[in-house]
Parts: C-alpha cells; sequence; structure tokens
C-alpha cells in the first residue's frame, strides 16, 4: 500500500512539477507592452497597432508636433485579438483616435460605418502619386477612409548556392522562366527533391502559396451575397495536396518554428537530419521584416545571408499591407488627419522612413525612453510612387541588395507595383479564408475526403455569416 | 401594520444588502436581460442599426450540426476530465487526511499539486503547443527513442487535441479540488471514525458510510462549480490551436463558438447572445438537476420542499 502510494505522489508530482517548470519561459512571449503614462499638458492621440512598426512614425510625429503625446498601444493579431479589442473599444470612452488595419481585415471597416470620411487628404494622396490600388483598398463605394505608407507587391526569394546545385545556374532571370508558373514551379519542386534526396524542400508550408493562388481568382469569395469558389481555389488546393503527398514541403506552419529555421538552415527533422528550404513567398515587407532578420540562426552557426535573389515568381500577387483610419467619434479630428497625412502622405516622411534616417538615435533625441530595438531599418517599400522613383537607385549598394547578393530588390517591386490589383479585396476575406485553413489541413493530412473539407468549411462560414447564401 | 413594523425591526440588515443588491442588479441581472434581449435581434458592432428577427438566431444554430458539435465537445471535454479529476482527488484526499497512514508534508504536497493552478493558461497553452508541434520536442524524443517510425502532426488529429485539453484541464483543476475535499474531510469530527472503528468497521466501509455522506454538501459545491467552469470551457482550447476549434473543430466548445460568433468580421453579438441564452439555460438545468439528485433526502426540509 505504502509503496503504492509513494509512486503514484511521485508520478504526480513529476507531472505537475516538470512541466510547471518548463511553464515560466512561455510567458515572457505573452507579455504585452504597458502603454506609458500620459504626459501633462499635451494634447493626447491614441494609436492602435498590431506590429511596434507604426510606433517610429508616431515617435517621428511628436518630433514634429512637441505639443502631442501619441499614446501608442500594440495588440497581436496572431489568432485575431487585435480585432477583438478593437471591436470591443468600438463606441466607448477607451476607444482610439487612430487605427492600424490589416489588409485582412482592412476592407471590412472601410465597408462599415466606423471610420471618418478622409477625402480631404486626397489631394494629398495625388500630390504624392500614390499607388491606385493602396487607395482603392482604403475606399468604399466612393468614399475613401484609409491610406497605406506601404505598398506590398509579392515576390518569390530563392537560394542561390541551392539553385546552382539542383538547376546549374542562379541566375534570376534564368530561374524566373524556370518557375514562371506553378506546373513549372511543382515540376522544379519535384528535380530538388530528387537531387537532394530528400533534403531540401521546395518550400516550408505549401500555406506559402495560397496568397498568390487567392490573388489571381477571377473572382471574390462574395458575389452578389453568395459564397462563389473560383477556380483558382480549387487550383490552390490541389496544389497543396500535391506537394504534400510527394514531400515537396516542409510542413512547418507559417510564422512558426519550423517555418523561420528554414530561413537559416537550422531546421532539423525529428531524427535529427538537417533539412533545407529552396524558396519563400514573401512579399516587399518579407524582406526586412521576416527574411533578413531570421537569415542567422540564433546559435550563430548557421547564416545564409548573402545567398538569397528575388523573382516575381509563378504568380503575381500582392500580401498584407498596413492601412491607416480614423474612428468617426475621435474627439481629435484635425490632429488625427495630420497624423495620417504625416505617415502615410508625406513625401518627406516616407522617404526617411524607406531610407533608414529612422534609427532608434533619431528616436531616442525626441523620446528619451524609446525602447533599444525601436527603429525602422531602410527597405520597406512605400505607398507613393515619388518617392519611390526618388530612392531606388539609393538602394544599388544597400545592405539588403548584398543579403540578395547584389540585387536590388526595390527595383524590383518598384517594376511590380503599378500592376498589383486589389479589387478582389472584401471585407469577409479574412474570415472565410481563415475558416478555410483547418478542413485544408484535414483534407492534405487524408482525414478528410474533398468533398468532406469543402462541407466542413461551408458550415463554418455559415455561422460567421449568417446573411450570406452558400450553395 | 406587521410588515410595517418587521421591517423596522430589520432597518438596518436590509441598508446593509443594498450595495450588493445594487451591484448585483447592474452588474449580475442586467447583462442577463441585456443579453437575452440581444439574443432576439441581429445586433452587429459594426452597423448602427437592429433588428427584431425573434428565434431567427436560435434556429440558426440548430440549422446546421456546428452548434450541437460544440456541445457535444463541451461535454465530452468536461466529463472527461472531471471524473479522473474527482477520483484522483478524492484518494489522494482521503490518504492526506487518514490518521493511518500518517503521510508525511502533507501541506508540501498539496501545495506543488496546486501549482499548475497558478499558471496563466495562455503560457500553459503555448507551452503545449510548442511540445507538440510538428518541429517540436515532443516529436525529437518519440522518434529518436523508436516510439514513432517518423514525426507526426499531433495537432492535427482530432484524440490528440482532445486528449491534450483534457490533460492540461486536468493537470491544472485537480490539486484545487484535493485542497476543497480535504477542507470537507477534515471537518468529519474524528469521534465518527473512533467509534466506527470500535465497531471493526474497515476503511472502505467507514469511507462510503461515514465520509461521503457528509461530504456531500462539499460534492455538490465541487460538481457544480465544476460544471459551470467546464460549461465555460475557453482558454486552453482556444489557445491550443487556430482559436476556431482545429483540428476539425474537435475542440470547439460552446464559449469558443460564442467568440467566434463575436469577432467574425462584422462582430454579429445579437448570434453570439443566442449562444450564451442557449449555454445559460443548459447550465442552469444541469446544475438544478445537481441539487435534486444529490439532495439530502432525510432531512426535513427537502420533505417539506417536495421536489
Amino acid at each position: 500500500m505504502t509503496r503504492k502510494i509513494s509512486t503514484l505522489l511521485s508520478i504526480l508530482l513529476a507531472v505537475s512539477f516538470v512541466l510547471a517548470a518548463c511553464a515560466p519561459a512561455a510567458v515572457t512571449a505573452t507579455e504585452a507592452p504597458v502603454a506609458p503614462a500620459p504626459a501633462t499638458g499635451k494634447t493626447v492621440l491614441k494609436v492602435w497597432s498590431f506590429t511596434n512598426e507604426i510606433n517610429t512614425v508616431a515617435i517621428a510625429f511628436e518630433g514634429k508636433h512637441p505639443d502631442v503625446d501619441v499614446q501608442y498601444t500594440m495588440i497581436p493579431m496572431t489568432n485575431g485579438e487585435y480585432q477583438t479589442k478593437l471591436k470591443a473599444a468600438l463606441g466607448t470612452a477607451d476607444a482610439p483616435d487612430v487605427i492600424a488595419l490589416e489588409a485582412s481585415f482592412v476592407k471590412s471597416y472601410v465597408e462599415s460605418d466606423m471610420l471618418a470620411d478622409l477625402g480631404s487628404l486626397l489631394p494629398d494622396a495625388k500630390a504624392a502619386n500614390t499607388y491606385t490600388f493602396v487607395t482603392d483598398v482604403g475606399s468604399n463605394a466612393g468614399v475613401t477612409k484609409a491610406f497605406a505608407y506601404q505598398a506590398t507587391p509579392g515576390a518569390l526569394f530563392y537560394r542561390r548556392s541551392l539553385a546552382i546545385e539542383y538547376f546549374g545556374t542562379d541566375d534570376p532571370a534564368k530561374i524566373q522562366e524556370l518557375l514562371s508558373d506553378m506546373d513549372k514551379y511543382a515540376a522544379a519542386a519535384a528535380t530538388v527533391k530528387e537531387k537532394s534526396g530528400g533534403n531540401t524542400y521546395m518550400v516550408a508550408s505549401s500555406g506559402d502559396f495560397q496568397n498568390p493562388f487567392f490573388s489571381n481568382r477571377a473572382q471574390p469569395w462574395v458575389v452578389d451575397g453568395n459564397l462563389v469558389v473560383d477556380p483558382m481555389v480549387e487550383k490552390y488546393i490541389a496544389t497543396a495536396k500535391l506537394f504534400r503527398d510527394n514531400g515537396y514541403e516542409a510542413q512547418a506552419q507559417q510564422w512558426q518554428e519550423g517555418w523561420f529555421a528554414g530561413m537559416n538552415d537550422s531546421l532539423v527533422d525529428a531524427n535529427g537530419n538537417a533539412k533545407k528550404v529552396f524558396s519563400y513567398f514573401l512579399p516587399t515587407w518579407g524582406l526586412p521584416y521576416v527574411l533578413a532578420p531570421n537569415a542567422k540562426s540564433a546559435d550563430g552557426a548557421h547564416d545564409t545571408s548573402g545567398d538569397w535573389a528575388v523573382i516575381t515568381g509563378p504568380l503575381p500577387y500582392q500580401w498584407g499591407g498596413t492601412w491607416l483610419g480614423i474612428l468617426k467619434d475621435s474627439p481629435n479630428m484635425d490632429l488625427a488627419k495630420e497624423f495620417i497625412r504625416f505617415s502615410t502622405l508625406d513625401e518627406e516622411t516616407l522617404t526617411n522612413w524607406a531610407t533608414g534616417v529612422y534609427t532608434n538615435d533619431y528616436l531616442k533625441a525626441i523620446d528619451p525612453n524609446v525602447a533599444p530595438d525601436q527603429q525602422q531599418a531602410p527597405g520597406d517599400f512605400v505607398s507613393s510612387q515619388n518617392v519611390v522613383e526618388k530612392i531606388t537607385a539609393s538602394f544599388d549598394n544597400s545592405d539588403l541588395s548584398k543579403f540578395l547578393g547584389g540585387q536590388n530588390s526595390y527595383a524590383g517591386f518598384a517594376a511590380a507595383a503599378p500592376s498589383v490589383n486589389a479589387k478582389l479585396l472584401q471585407g469577409s476575406d479574412d474570415a472565410i479564408q481563415r475558416a478555410l485553413n483547418d478542413p485544408i489541413n484535414q483534407y492534405l493530412n487524408g482525414a478528410m475526403t474533398l468533398d468532406e473539407m469543402w462541407a466542413a468549411w461551408k458550415d463554418a462560414v455559415r455561422n460567421e455569416f449568417p446573411d450570406l447564401i452558400i450553395p | 401594520m406587521q410588515t410595517l413594523a418587521k421591517f423596522r425591526r430589520n432597518y438596518f440588515g436590509v441598508l446593509f444588502l443594498v450595495p450588493f443588491i445594487l451591484a448585483f442588479l447592474l452588474f449580475g441581472l442586467f447583462p442577463v436581460y441585456n443579453t437575452i434581449a440581444l439574443s432576439f435581434t441581429d445586433t452587429t458592432l459594426m452597423t448602427s442599426n437592429a433588428n427584431f428577427i425573434g428565434l431567427k438566431n436560435f434556429q440558426r444554430l440548430f440549422a446546421d450540426g456546428v452548434f450541437i458539435n460544440a456541445i457535444k465537445n463541451t461535454w465530452l471535454l468536461w466529463i472527461l476530465n472531471f471524473i479522473p479529476q474527482i477520483g484522483i482527488a478524492m484518494l489522494l484526499s482521503v490518504w492526506f487526511t487518514n490518521a493511518r497512514l500518517r503521510i508525511k508534508a502533507v501541506g508540501v504536497w498539496r501545495a506543488l499539486f496546486f501549482l499548475p493552478n497558478l499558471l496563466m493558461p495562455a503560457a500553459v497553452a503555448s507551452l503545449f503547443f510548442s511540445l507538440f508541434s510538428y518541429f517540436g520536442p515532443m516529436n525529437q524524443f518519440l522518434v529518436r527513442n523508436g516510439f514513432l517510425p517518423e514525426a507526426m502532426q499531433f495537432l492535427q488529429s482530432k484524440e490528440i487535441a482532445r486528449g491534450l485539453v483534457i490533460f492540461i484541464q486536468w493537470w491544472m483543476w485537480f490539486g484545487n479540488t484535493i485542497i476543497i475535499l480535504m477542507a470537507g474531510m477534515t471537518s468529519v469530527p474524528l469521534t465518527l471514525y473512533e467509534a466506527a472503528m470500535v465497531d471493526g468497521a474497515s476503511a472502505t466501509q467507514m469511507f462510503r458510510h461515514i465520509t461521503l455522506p457528509l461530504l456531500k454538501p462539499i460534492l455538490i459545491y465541487i460538481f457544480v462549480t465544476s460544471l459551470v467552469g467546464g460549461m465555460q470551457m475557453f482558454d486552453i482550447p482556444y489557445l491550443l490551436t487556430d482559436g476556431r476549434g482545429a483540428p476539425a473543430s474537435s475542440i470547439l466548445t460552446n464559449n469558443m463558438l460564442m467568440y467566434l460568433k463575436f469577432s467574425s468580421s462584422q462582430g454579429h453579438i445579437g448570434a453570439a447572445s443566442s449562444v450564451g441564452v442557449m449555454i445559460f439555460l443548459m447550465t442552469s438545468v444541469c446544475s438544478l438537476g445537481i441539487f435534486y439528485f444529490l439532495r439530502d433526502k432525510d432531512s426535513k426540509i427537502s420533505h417539506q420542499m417536495k421536489f
């Protein structure tokens, strides 16, 4: 009896204690930054966003307007927390003045009555020659309610050394020819797998090419209140299945550990074998924010900087981007409008933003309390065509060009940006696409048939859109 | 006249109750009323006008399998974590309070078992998410030691995802149940056990005929609070996967469904309220059921009440 008791006690203890000891490490990741206390005697402008990025321009704004205190709040949006928090605050005293809106949900706000009309800023947009699709996304029924400081055409990034190994060349023009459509891309995936003995994956996750496929649909998800599945969506699912069944993808999830590990060759499968990833589908912001910071592994053992190249890839697409709007009931309407003009339409700000003027030291001179990692590295692709044309040449010898083996990515994006079409974007896109992810995973795993997958998706969509007609 | 006199006599008592009653009306009853009222409308957060649509929200809940599936999931996850939770907590509490076993450092054990309860659910969920991810340590451990032929997508398997939620809920809450049960058990007079021992009763008999009956009020409390908590299970299943009940809606609970409707791109709070009303009804009926079935059948009060 006593022995049984002590055995059970020790097992339970081990279970509670070991796991409890592991947990606190995870806490730091979820800790939210505390909003600074309001400074006295200043007009307070409340800005909410889902990254720390806009805080840089907010501090620069304070530098130009010393009588203004911009209260910046960052809420992550991994599982939609930002949108939830924002919706809960609408119409309350806690509501912010200026809100950042990501591409996936900007349309639902632009289509609603929640945002103020920013038509008075249109002349500034015209003067800065803002890309049409950027203004299109921020407009609904002829009324413009949001502007963006970025334009976000997409591209395909690949590893030069691996390209030489498997295709005999790393020349972007030749590789583009080799990967100019998705069928060719799949054929190349087979080559990569065969020549690497299965140790290099064409792509980290089939989710990577979801955006390119969705951007090339002929019709949006909702047409006259009906849910529509474009043939491009079906083609995406068929391609994803092909990649899963043939082992062309690493089965990493976007934004998870394995996905990042592939960028610096530190990806290791469960047996301890090193695996490599040949290519990543990433847009403009993906280069400075995602690929470049992750090209070096945490332990410093692997570094793929300089080994990358960029091409348009199999399908032209655009991905992400952040728009700024003002809540209709903002008590500081004029100031908020000035903030939006300053951060999205002012050529000087955008030039500073893209060329790395906003360093940590620059921000510290304005606000000594700024966090040591708050800054804007050069290379973000901005929404003003005037600025883009003016600064493109300055990136010929930039760090990002060195990262791409001498290729000026800015020039490539500048060529692609005018042809980007964002007319398919709708407010319901985000929820409809989120609802599709899990059924697709189930189908790729073989846990669901194609019909079951569509049925599960339609049930989920019906739950969130009670008025939608679903065939 | 008599009532007035009574009122005068209780005057101060009533005065002391006023703050509670006000707070309850404002923060307890009004939200319930408001939720019920909202559930008959198509109110959204993104539009300013709302219409009365009768029972349409409820009809829609039952029109497809999603809501029924959420209820099934919630019950399954609650029952499968509650049975081992109360079982193990009961066993440990009996051992800890047993005068014959005299286990040392009971307070330390109890504190250690309670420890997981102090952790933030968000941290626990992200810990398990990392442990069981495709490139995570669990896969490495199992594959390198030959338990699995190749890495598997743990969190894309219905059974494993459910098992993880059940395990986490059990692990986080059994220490809490131990503390409540032990409090109940130590309040049973020792003389009863001494008398039983004199009469030659075995440990099992003492447990069945002394401990259990006298523990009934505590058990009812544990049942009802756990049921209410279980029916509102949200944080762990929400944070463990994609927040939509993946894989295949296997860990989609009532509250997650309510939250999904609330956080949809339009913010359908009318439809979300109808889910809330259904959870409220279900929990109320079941709690009353527990009170009824576990009522003290011998006491005078229950005879008078005649359920």
